[in-house]
């Protein structure tokens, strides 16, 4: 019998949806965030045999701790392979990497992905309103991986018509578009949001509502989106995450590093308890190798 | 062996300079972060950065005004904070602009293989549709005269320096990581100028009990610089863990420019050299960074210098 968790985050939620977009059959390239905790939740409990793959070139790590990067240490944690950045990366090209799943800042009906530069009111790629990080391998991952997850949460200005700069490919403008550009991967599948899940019409290519979260209502979540978004004619409720998922998530991020950013909003921590909460979090699990 | 042993000082001093292209080795861990110090405290200006992805080392640089231009895929902090310096540089010029030529992780990994390889581009399926190719002109799209269809060139890159921290070398630069090994093995074949930073020297005996380990070969290294805990507050795999509460300390400065500021001169300018570094952060802290990587993952044979020890 699942038993469904009776206090969770939004965040929890969101992790918990995304790791369920993973089997054990895949061959995961996971990102930073969100993302990364997925990987590990689907690990955890309902995909033992899921191949994690993280950019530095770490494969299919077991750890005891939860990465903060794509390449911090717990990323080769008793892992299959300890590779290079280029030779993931040349897997993914080869067509190995069956999903890959990553955030962010700004998307488009085609799940076109920005994550660049908002460029703002006047402004340009050299002098945009809001720098970001850049594509980092996000852009690798949307041309060449079998399939992407995207995880974005619904505000304001986020789901637009246009956005500033394609970092990352979905199905740029539409059906026919990625295989003219000649990418290599399937695009997007899927993304997963703090209100709801959607998914892309085989046909068109368009993003559209397919499942929402305990408690939302559609016309909440069509005023996050500048266009006119479609529904599935089978839209249902997602269950909430188990107790299983939630306690997997405490677990590893103890502090809410990843899933809460409780480090920042709480001040410096100190770093006695920072040691603290790792070596309780850490010695808290058992592996099976 | 040659001994290409020398300071920290010594090596930065020789092998940088104002206007010279750099890399900076690895991916958040084992990022030399002793070395961005050293690069700060002797005032290098107008250095373009040439890498894949980078997080406190080039934040720091950025904030004391090292560089004009970046080759990148991604510059910023990661889960823990935002890239506030680099923010405040390219939007609002301060201390200084700093003109970014966009990349993918793969492909300006693929530029460093092309560089290491002796070739002026290498083709690949990334990037095509992207805007990056918009706003990146020396990304060309060419039909594949083999007939695939369309496929992106990525020029070379052969910067002038790479700083690239390790586990362990010997005296003249063989040197063997452990964990994963992002692009430092085209790096060190791609810059003219390679300088192997290490949690420890060791004898050339050593390295030839496991030389399928040696991802750089000495022939490829111009210096070798022991420096224990040389990535502190970022990790070294079998070494020790990230010191996340210390980062907060920096990035929580970094909201601001006086706030950054006023970090510089405390953990930088005022501090000599990397073990005054050590010294102030503190040697105990150090060690339990050490034990919460040890914990989960030792390098067989390698670190012959224990907690005890210390």
């Amino acid at each position: 019998m699942k038993k469904y968790a009776e206090n969770y985050s939004i965040s929890e939620m969101m992790a918990a949806v995304c790791s369920l977009q993973l089997s054990n059959d895949d061959v995961a390239f996971v990102g930073v965030g969100i993302p990364l905790m997925a990987g590990a939740v689907a690990a955890a409990t309902h995909a033992p045999e899921v191949t994690i793959v993280y950019e530095g070139g770490g494969v299919g790590a077991r750890s005891r701790r939860m990465p903060w990067t794509i390449s911090d240490t717990p990323t080769t944690d008793n892992a299959l392979v300890a590779s290079t950045m280029n030779r993931i990366f040349s897997d993914q090209q080869r067509g190995y990497i069956t999903v890959g799943i990553i955030g962010g800042a700004e998307i488009d009906k085609f799940g076109n992905l920005n994550t660049t530069a908002i460029f703002g009111k006047g402004g340009s790629y050299d002098h945009p309103q809001v720098r970001l990080p850049g594509s980092g391998g996000a852009n690798d991952i949307a041309s060449s991986c079998q399939r992407t997850v995207i995880v974005m949460r619904l505000q304001k200005g986020k789901f637009v018509n246009k956005i500033d700069f394609i970092t990352s490919p979905g199905f740029l403008s539409g059906p026919g578009a990625r295989e003219k550009a000649g990418l290599l991967g399937g695009g997007p599948s899927a993304v997963v949001t703090d209100r709801g899940l959607f998914k892309f019409d085989a046909e068109t290519k368009e993003m559209y509502l397919d499942a929402i979260y305990p408690g939302m209502t559609v016309e909440q979540i069509k005023e996050y989106i500048d266009w006119d978004l479609k529904v599935s004619p089978h839209l249902y409720e997602m269950e909430p995450p188990t107790e299983e998922q939630i306690e997997v998530m405490h677990t590893l991020d103890p502090m809410g590093t990843v899933l809460g950013s409780k480090s920042l909003k709480g001040g410096i921590q100190p770093f006695d308890v920072y040691y603290e909460a790792l070596k309780k979090s850490y010695q808290s699990r058992t592996l099976s190798l | 062996m040659k001994d290409k042993r020398m300071t920290l000082k010594e090596a930065v001093s020789k092998y940088t300079w104002d206007g010279c292209s750099l890399n900076i080795g690895s991916i958040c861990a084992r990022e030399p972060m002793a070395v961005a110090h050293e690069i700060i405290r002797q005032g290098r200006k107008n250095i373009t950065l040439i890498t894949d992805t980078t997080s406190d080392p080039a934040e720091l640089m950025v904030a004391a005004g090292c560089f004009s231009r970046i080759e990148a895929a991604y510059i910023w902090i990661g889960v823990v904070g935002q890239g506030y310096n680099i923010r405040r540089a390219v939007e609002e010029g301060i201390p200084n602009y700093i003109e970014i030529e966009p990349y993918s992780n793969y492909t300006a990994g693929l530029r460093l293989m092309a560089g290491a390889m002796g070739l002026p581009f290498l083709p690949t399926k990334s990037l095509l549709g992207s805007d990056i190719i918009t706003h990146n002109p020396r990304i060309k799209v060419i039909d594949d005269p083999y007939g695939s269809g369309p496929i992106a060139l990525v020029p070379a890159a052969n910067p002038d320096t790479t700083f690239i921290h390790v586990q362990r070398s010997d005296m003249a630069g063989n040197c063997q990581i452990w964990g994963m090994m992002g692009n430092d093995d085209f790096a060190s074949r791609a810059c003219k100028n390679v300088i192997i930073t290490c949690e420890e020297v060791v004898p050339t005996s050593e390295i030839r009990k496991i030389p399928n380990m040696t991802v750089i070969p000495e022939y490829a290294v111009s210096a070798v610089v022991e420096l224990p805990f040389g990535c502190h507050p970022l990790s070294v795999t079998g070494c020790y863990w990230m010191d996340n509460p210390f980062r907060q300390g920096f990035i929580q400065a970094s909201r601001t420019r006086d706030g950054v500021m006023a970090w510089l001169d405390e953990w930088v300018y005022q501090v000599e050299d990397h073990g005054q570094y050590l010294d102030k952060v503190g040697r105990d802290r150090l060690a339990k960074l050490q034990e919460l990587e040890q914990d989960n993952c030792m390098i067989p044979e390698i670190i012959s210098r224990t907690r005890e020890e210390m």
